[in-house]
């Protein structure tokens, strides 16, 4: 087990969480942040491998594909060294999602006063063409229907999953996913792909 | 209800929203787990996230946190060169990740190194040696462990000058991965996954799915999707020899292999013995006993070898073979072990 900064463990806090909720595998949401925030490796990546997908779902709906696998590791090292910002580790789900979309808007905003550089760069994993066409109408959707569609339809979550994960309510999510779909057809068959 | 699947994946598939999870399947992404030392060392001045309402309580004892501070340097210094290399700027603004390096900067394990037109980097590795990415190219670091040096040359150019033991520094590519084995080389990656190595000093292992060369100095190798990395030839040889090499390698349902094996085995020189024995395993069984012939007639095989054991591959034959051509014995590089890819 690697414990990177195990040295500078805090003491022990304690925080109100939801009865039987886990965050991460292996114990409560608030235990496995506690232990990220003491330096714990294994917990991060529990936590990682927790949020990452959800993370990636915002990100991939806001900026250029090949940006997006950077940007995910730059919302999480942000997340790690502001963690004492968070007072509520049930909140971590939408905390972490604010500062992926304050991210996305940050480098969108470096990138305009940068060089463009073109959306699909060759060389990576050959992308289809109808994939990056159903990508592109997505980007049109309006951005709860967008982000949930794509932990959905690209990182494999359930709808359950979705609403633990953003703090979204069930029904919340459920309505997100059918409209999104619904709307991402309507917009589909209106560009000839049905 | 058809679209329960919708919110339930192991509910019974919808064939409209199957279709759309197979299309966006595709950009499913799981980039690599950062470090946390090396975030920590990147925002020194936020001593990591322990601000996370704890700072009331490490306040009653002084004596504590300044052993804690204390122990966390001690770590830094021994996770430093473990969990990240410095890059500097050559030219222009190379980016980590997102962020722009005005002059040095870090790069951390899963994080990428990206050059545009008017931009180049160089990547200083301890006391391994150094790694210059020039315009137009993305790396990323794979490892920084102690006994491996890894990064993933997605394309562009990088020069590597390497002075740890062999080995120990290694670059994939979508079509190959070169060993260091104490040297000093040129590898360039085309946005097609097709590359060249080109070796200036000591060796270079190239291996892709168990297809192995060894380039020695002087001496260049392509490498393609197709068929992993190419017969490695020496830089000298006429630029006729080295396109015919390359049919070659394309493989024998190509156009154009048999045309190019014969020309290469009739204008093949004594300096080319190298290439021969390269190509004994790669071309079609039919020519391989040209192939040895072509060899003998350059290297006199071994009295302790057979042709029989060279025709069947033998390892052990094929080794023994190259130990005669003066190049230093296989055994040497033949020590590393092969990653599956």
């Amino acid at each position: 087990m690697q414990h990177a900064l195990s040295v500078a463990r805090p003491p022990v806090l304690t925080f109100p969480g939801r009865s039987g909720e886990t965050g991460a595998r292996g114990g409560s949401l608030a235990d496995v942040l506690r232990a990220v925030a003491s330096g714990d490796q294994d917990a991060f990546a529990r936590l990682y491998a927790d949020y990452s997908r959800m993370v990636h779902a915002i990100l991939l709906g806001r900026v250029p594909r090949r940006d997006v696998d950077d940007l995910v590791q730059d919302v999480f090292m942000t997340a790690y060294t502001r963690l004492g910002a968070l007072r509520n580790p049930e909140a971590f789900g939408g905390w972490i999602a604010a500062i992926a979309r304050n991210h996305a808007t940050d480098h969108l905003r470096r990138s305009h006063e940068q060089e463009a550089l073109p959306d699909e760069m060759p060389g990576g994993d050959p992308i289809e063409a109808e994939t990056l066409a159903i990508l592109d109408v997505v980007h049109t959707l309006p951005e709860a229907y967008r982000e949930t569609l794509l932990m959905r339809l690209v990182e494999g979550m359930s709808g359950q999953e979705i609403a633990d994960r953003t703090g979204l309510s069930s029904g919340s999510v459920r309505v997100n996913l059918h409209r999104g779909m619904k709307l991402l057809r309507e917009k589909l068959g209106a560009e000839g792909y049905d | 209800m058809t679209n329960d699947y919708l919110w339930d994946p192991s509910a019974t598939p919808d064939p409209d929203v199957e279709r759309f999870e197979r299309a966006l399947g595709r950009l499913r992404s799981t980039p690599p787990v950062p470090v946390l030392a090396d975030m920590v060392r990147r925002k020194p001045d936020a001593t990591g996230p322990i601000r996370w309402r704890t700072a009331r309580f490490l306040a009653p004892s002084l004596a504590a946190a300044a052993a804690v501070a204390l122990m966390i340097a001690s770590t830094w210094q021994t996770t430093r060169s473990a969990a990240s290399w410095e890059v500097a700027s050559l030219e222009g603004q190379p980016r980590v990740g997102s962020t722009v390096i005005t002059e040095t900067g870090r790069i951390a394990v899963g994080q990428t190194l990206t050059t545009d037109a008017s931009s180049r980097a160089r990547l200083d590795i301890n006391t391994l040696g150094a790694v210059t990415i020039e315009t137009n190219s993305r790396v990323r670091l794979l490892a920084a462990r102690a006994d491996q040096y890894r990064l993933a040359l997605e394309r562009g150019t990088l020069h590597a000058v390497i002075v740890a033991p062999p080995r120990q520094f290694v670059v994939d590519t979508p079509s190959s991965r070169a060993t260091d084995l104490g040297c000093a080389y040129t590898l360039h990656v085309d946005e097609d996954g097709t590359g060249l190595l080109s070796v200036t000093a000591g060796w270079v292992s190239f291996e892709y799915r168990g297809r192995e060369s060894f380039v020695p100095a002087g001496a260049s190798a392509r490498t393609d999707p197709e068929f992993g990395p190419g017969t490695p030839r020496y830089d000298v040889a006429d630029q006729r020899f080295r396109d015919e090499l390359d049919l070659v390698d394309e493989g024998p349902r190509m156009k154009g292999y048999a045309m190019g094996l014969a020309y290469v085995l009739e204008h093949a020189s004594v300096h080319d013995a190298m290439t021969l024995w390269h190509l004994i395993p790669r071309v079609a069984s039919a020519d391989r006993g040209a192939v040895v012939d072509a060899l003998a007639a350059r290297a006199p095989m071994p009295d302790s070898v057979t042709r029989d054991a060279v025709m069947r591959l033998d390892k052990a034959a094929l080794d023994q073979w190259w130990d005669a051509l003066g190049l230093g014995e296989a055994n040497w590089w033949r020590m590393w072990t092969v990653t599956p890819r």
